[in-house]
């Protein structure tokens, strides 16, 4: 009976357009007024609580600021230059290098659609010029896209540790090997293809441009290294990482790259100005940059983005959680996973229904929110059948990466058919062969836990825990 | 007028709470490594500031249309029943802003009355709690500023944001739409 209300409660709320955050919280506080004792003051503090007791909470806020700065197209062109370099040369090079670039901005900025964007703006039509067939290069690049959910850092796998309170250092590792295995396979059957269709290569540039391009593009790519390096060393928390990968990104993006913020139009050197006197310059410059950007418009922008993103993404957690409370104090999890394991159901047959499920969900509603629903349902019930959390993890982000590609919702679906001025179907169509790759990956993650397992378990042997 | 003054201190003062959080992280790193020494205030304060950026923000999410939901059924209705499912599901809005907002008065009013202070900041514990009821109390206002402008006709509803269309309009922002087209 609770059940059933909690859940009408819910989808009545979210079907007729209540923000996800608020269907959430209604639902909740209205099941809690109908059937328990709790007063109204009790679930009041336990929201504030939800906000402001939870420090991993606070890595969610921080790497949106981070790749907030560095999502710009300037750091694409870098990162798309130094990928074309490296593999553009082999057969079918272009739509390779758009994969790698697709992977290295997906971690750098953290999100998919605007991978999709950014990428896309430059790569298709790179693709189409040099006689890839339009519809092969948009179907890459949406598919691609979606590794920026699983290649960390990652924003949807913190909402998942936040959920369930499973180590965020931990998933990140998890989705290491599978982000890299889905990426390599996209790149096997562009080469199988590219010899079948005859589909040119680029001349090889030379180790001189492949080091330059990769200088350049260091300056993003080094967020990767500062953030996995220091949490994977276990010098810092995720948190810790985070804010350091903020601070970090915005003193590249304003001083490095200077894309973007007061020093925009202020070369690095001016034609064959003298060192001594550019050095001068420069240092000045950035003094007075630091004051600067306080009142910068695009420094400015940049910031109210990300904590719009913050707050919607932080207040659909707040709620989540009170949702999740409700579920624990009703032991509604338990209860179908007591009645799951009295149908005999096998682990493998249970991870068969949370992928479809979830596949069916991911058409509907964002990852994140998603997430925050599915999973403390699904948690105890995977734990009960003897499935790893972070292996349960790491299925429902590469679910969430397939429900990106899939109408109505597909978001990159939406992104690719802006970008080319196709239709959704054009787009969807585009991007159907390649989204089998992605299925495939997706059978091989579930049923073979050690693609996932494997890497947190060695740093775990390596640092002498077990 | 006022409204213009009160956009602008809504914006600055959401844009100072995410800074100073970021900056409140990184100073305790920098800390910890530079100088091998801590503050034990940080965390504490780190938190609440949180807190206050969330709940104080979670009314600015509904004027920019930060807040993310289902729209795919609400679009397939006629223009005039799409105006009244709307003004229910604001309705229902207010109904959570008002159980909240009760709920928060009364925890308040108690900690008011029990008069402690947080644990490692000298300040008192309501009003490092208070934002509970300023932003259920914002978030409020601003539903109720969503109703009036649906009885209006100047909105069919919660107007959710589309992604799709706001990071295209970014890679504009960025100077891409050259590279588009072959």
């Amino acid at each position: 009976m609770t059940t059933a209300v909690l859940f009408l409660l819910l989808f009545g709320c979210m079907i007729i357009g209540i923000p996800v955050a608020i269907s959430l919280g209604l639902s909740s506080i209205v099941t809690i007024l109908l059937f328990s004792d709790d007063s109204l003051a009790s679930i009041a503090l336990k929201m504030f609580e939800n906000v402001s007791e939870h420090y991993t909470l606070l890595a969610i806020p921080f790497f949106i600021l981070s790749s907030a700065f560095l999502s710009t197209g300037g750091v694409a062109r870098r990162i798309i230059r130094f990928a074309t370099d490296v593999v553009g040369h082999i057969r079918g090079g272009l739509a390779m290098a758009s994969v790698l670039a697709c992977m290295l901005f997906a971690a750098v900025s953290g999100s998919s659609p605007a991978t999709v964007a950014a990428i896309g703006s430059i790569c298709i039509a790179g693709m189409v010029q040099s006689g890839y067939p339009k519809q092969m290069a948009a179907g890459v690049i949406c598919n691609a896209g979606t590794l920026g959910i699983l290649i960390p850092p990652s924003i949807v796998m913190l909402v998942y540790a936040a959920a369930t309170e499973v180590s965020a250092a931990r998933m990140f590792m998890a989705g290491f090997i599978p982000g890299i295995m889905i990426g390599v396979f996209l790149m096997i059957a562009i080469y199988i293809l590219a010899r079948v269709k005859g589909l040119p290569a680029q001349p090889w540039s030379g180790f001189r441009e492949v080091w330059s391009a990769g200088l350049a593009a260091l300056g993003g790519l080094m967020l990767i290294v500062i953030v996995l390096g220091s949490i994977y060393g276990g010098i810092a928390s995720p948190t810790e990482a985070a804010a350091v990968s903020a601070v970090y990104a915005y003193l590249v993006a304003v001083f490095g790259y200077r894309d973007i913020g007061p020093l925009k139009r202020e070369p690095w050197r001016k034609g064959d100005e003298p060192m001594a006197a550019a050095a001068v310059r420069n240092i000045g410059a950035m003094l007075l940059a630091l004051p600067r950007s306080l009142a910068d418009p695009d420094v400015r922008h940049v910031i109210m983005d990300a904590a719009k993103v913050s707050i919607m993404l932080l207040f659909i957690i707040a709620n989540a959680m009170i949702f999740a409370h409700v579920l624990t104090t009703e032991r509604i999890p338990h209860a179908i996973a007591e009645t799951i394991v009295a149908w005999g159901l096998p682990a493998w047959g249970f991870l068969i229904i949370v992928n479809l499920l979830l596949l069916a969900a991911g058409n509907f509603m964002e990852p994140s929110a998603i997430l925050l629903i599915m999973a403390p349902i699904l948690f105890p019930i995977a734990v009960q059948l003897g499935i790893d959390p972070i292996h349960l993890g790491i299925i429902m982000v590469v679910n969430m990466e397939i429900g990106m590609l899939t109408p109505p919702v597909g978001l990159n679906l939406f992104v690719a058919a802006g970008i080319t001025g196709e239709s959704l179907l054009w787009a969807t169509r585009a991007a159907l062969p390649w989204l089998m790759i992605l299925l495939l990956s997706l059978i091989i993650i579930t049923y073979v836990p050690q693609v996932s397992l494997f890497l947190p378990e060695l740093i775990d042997r390596l640092r002498g825990f077990s | 007028m006022l409204s213009r003054i009160w956009a602008h201190f809504e914006e600055g003062f959401i844009a100072l709470l995410l800074v100073a959080m970021t900056l409140l992280v990184f100073f305790e790193v920098v800390l910890r490594f530079g100088f091998d020494t801590g503050l034990l205030w940080i965390e504490e304060l780190t938190l609440h500031v949180s807190g206050w950026l969330v709940l104080f923000g979670a009314s600015y999410g509904v004027k920019v249309h930060a807040h993310i939901g289902v729209d795919a059924v609400v679009r397939l209705l006629s223009a005039g029943t799409r105006r009244i499912v709307g003004l229910v599901a604001v309705a229902l809005s207010l109904l959570y802003c008002g159980l909240f907002l009760a709920g928060g008065w009364v925890y308040i009013e108690k900690l008011i009355k029990i008069g402690i202070e947080m644990e490692d900041l000298p300040v008192p514990k309501w009003l490092a709690h208070s934002v509970i009821v300023i932003g259920f109390a914002l978030l409020g206002l601003r539903l109720l500023e969503l109703l009036w402008r649906i009885v209006k006709g100047q909105a069919s509803g919660f107007e959710l944001p589309d992604e799709a269309r706001k990071v295209l309009d970014e890679a504009d922002r960025d100077g891409l739409t050259g590279d588009r087209q072959p």
